[in-house]
């Protein structure tokens, strides 16, 4: 008789469970249409000094949490997956340190020849090139599905970069903060898959948005960047590989990039994803495991704090050149998260 | 007789010297004028100032100075493929590697990845010819952002378009010639 009544409840939980879950989901695209509308609209407003702001705010956090979502996420025995994650850990070291050495060599002067656009081509050849391994290694490790198009679409790219090198590293620098929205989309897949759908739903925003920040902003005058931060921030944004497009366009969508890129790693992931306090060291499994690395866990992220503060003082004791060396330097989170982001798919 | 015309044949030959008669007329037209390049021009009306001033960005005065001295300065994407032939042939070869091992997984793979790289191709090659109908990668052209400017200027506006720096040969005042045509004509419509 009981469980007779336990039958008729079925609906009504389920009914409850999926109202639950569509009120969740409101909340999801409500908080992100939101947050992408005020980012846009911050943007076309005050580029240049939103975008100071932003970066000596975020920049140091959000790397200290893509380390942890990256602990995170991975497994204490590398097991079938060795050959990726060295080829991985090796590659991202490698291409840092010769990432970090480009500037370098530009300085000593010690590259031949004037042409610096191969330099930037054979760096990112050797990036692409790692990119189709990883995928190559990845399709090995999911014998079911064929990865092996990545190969022909990795030479594809290395073919557009050797045609247009500071364009394609421009096009990195773009489209570097989408890849946190594809995190969030593998996240919320496995974490609340039911919220999927009105995620990708309001991502149908972001194009619209783009667009509308271009239409505002392609007829204005160029943001003037008189003094050596503002110049620099216009550089990375690309004002002189694009001089026939409004310095406060390019500054303005990237800012906007930018902003949805740390929204969704110091606000989105840790929320969807949250196991208990986020500074608990046992809530990561490499951790936790009982043949885990709890002490190199700990400290690894008492390190990244440490670096997260320090960038903190050294943007207020020299802003511009913290922004350089923060720039160069972070092309290692850049990169790492590739590898995860494959693990993901 | 044979004589006589040879003679003949030497004396007009010999007229023919002094008045160049086998040489075509020299070209009156002026030396062509020489691109320099190509950036960004702000036409500002000003209430206030007692004499037109002209500002050139420092940087777009080196790439002045480069392209009048054919230097490299900032050369668009054709100019900067053409110019690099190391870039292009790498850049060729990693096209064919490309196409070659897509055709490699296209054969490997089973039906249903033939079916969608056939419809990519197919894809594709609608884009690219739709691209070359309408000529969609030509982009506006520059004319349009100066059909305002007769307004703008008595209305007190700026405006702001795409200039080529030219350097011509003759005259000694600088010339801003701007492309005002009537509304929803093109140049070759008119």
């Amino acid at each position: 008789m009981q469980r007779a009544e336990e039958l008729n409840l079925i609906p009504w939980r389920r009914a409850t469970r999926r109202s639950v879950t569509s009120a969740g989901a409101r909340m999801l695209v409500l908080a992100l249409a939101a947050w992408a509308s005020i980012s846009a609209l911050l943007a076309i407003w005050l580029p240049l000094q939103v975008s100071v702001i932003t970066v000596f705010l975020f920049a140091g956090p959000h790397n200290w949490f893509e380390l942890r979502y990256f602990l995170l996420r991975l497994p204490v025995r590398f097991g079938r997956s060795r050959a990726f994650f060295l080829t991985a850990f090796a590659g991202i070291a490698f291409l840092t340190l010769t990432y970090i050495s480009l500037p370098l060599i530009y300085n000593f002067n010690l590259w031949p020849g004037a042409d610096w656009s191969i330099p930037i081509a054979i760096w990112n050849t050797l990036m692409l090139v790692w990119l189709g391994v990883l995928v190559w290694l990845r399709g090995k490790l999911k014998p079911r599905s064929d990865w092996l198009w990545g190969i022909p679409v990795a030479f594809l790219l290395v073919a557009i970069n050797w045609f247009v090198p500071e364009l394609f590293s421009l096009g990195i620098v773009y489209a570097h903060p989408l890849i946190a929205l594809w995190f969030f989309d593998r996240h919320l897949k496995r974490a609340r898959p039911e919220w999927l759908p009105a995620y990708r739903r309001c991502l149908c925003l972001l194009p619209i948005l783009i667009v509308g920040i271009c239409w505002k902003l392609a007829p204005t005058s160029p943001l003037a960047d008189d003094n050596g931060l503002f110049w620099r921030i216009t550089q990375h944004a690309g004002a002189q590989l694009l001089p026939n497009v409004s310095s406060h366009l390019l500054v303005s969508v990237h800012l906007f990039l930018e902003m949805l890129h740390y929204a969704v790693w110091l606000v989105a992931l840790p929320l969807i994803g949250a196991r208990g306090r986020f500074w608990d060291v046992k809530t990561v499994p490499l951790a936790r495991h009982p043949r885990g690395f709890p002490r190199l866990v700990m400290a690894m992220l008492i390190l990244g704090l440490f670096l997260a503060g320090l960038l903190w003082f050294g943007f207020s004791v020299d802003y511009t050149t913290t922004r350089d060396v923060y720039f160069t330097v972070a092309i290692a989170h850049v990169l790492a998260e590739a590898p995860f982001l494959m693990r993901m798919l | 007789m044979m004589q006589k015309l040879f003679a003949a044949f030497f004396f007009v030959a010999m007229l023919a010297i002094p008045i160049f008669g086998d040489i075509a007329r020299p070209n009156s037209s002026p030396k062509p004028a020489k691109f320099v390049t190509y950036s960004g021009l702000e036409i500002v009306p000003d209430a206030k100032g007692n004499e037109a001033r002209l500002e050139i960005p420092q940087q777009l005065w080196k790439e002045m100075q480069a392209g009048v001295t054919d230097l490299p300065a900032n050369p668009n994407l054709a100019q900067r493929i053409a110019q690099s032939s190391p870039r292009t042939v790498i850049a060729g070869l990693f096209l064919f590697m490309s196409v070659s091992l897509t055709g490699v997984w296209v054969a490997r793979s089973g039906q249903k990845n033939q079916k969608i790289a056939a419809a990519l191709l197919l894809a594709a090659a609608v884009v690219g010819a739709a691209t070359i109908i309408t000529r969609a990668n030509a982009g506006p052209p520059g004319y349009i952002r100066w059909q305002n400017l007769p307004q703008a200027l008595s209305e007190g506006r700026s405006t702001q378009g795409g200039v080529s720096i030219v350097i011509v040969p003759e005259g000694n005042n600088i010339k801003l010639i701007v492309p005002l045509h009537k509304s929803g004509k093109n140049p070759g419509e008119e």
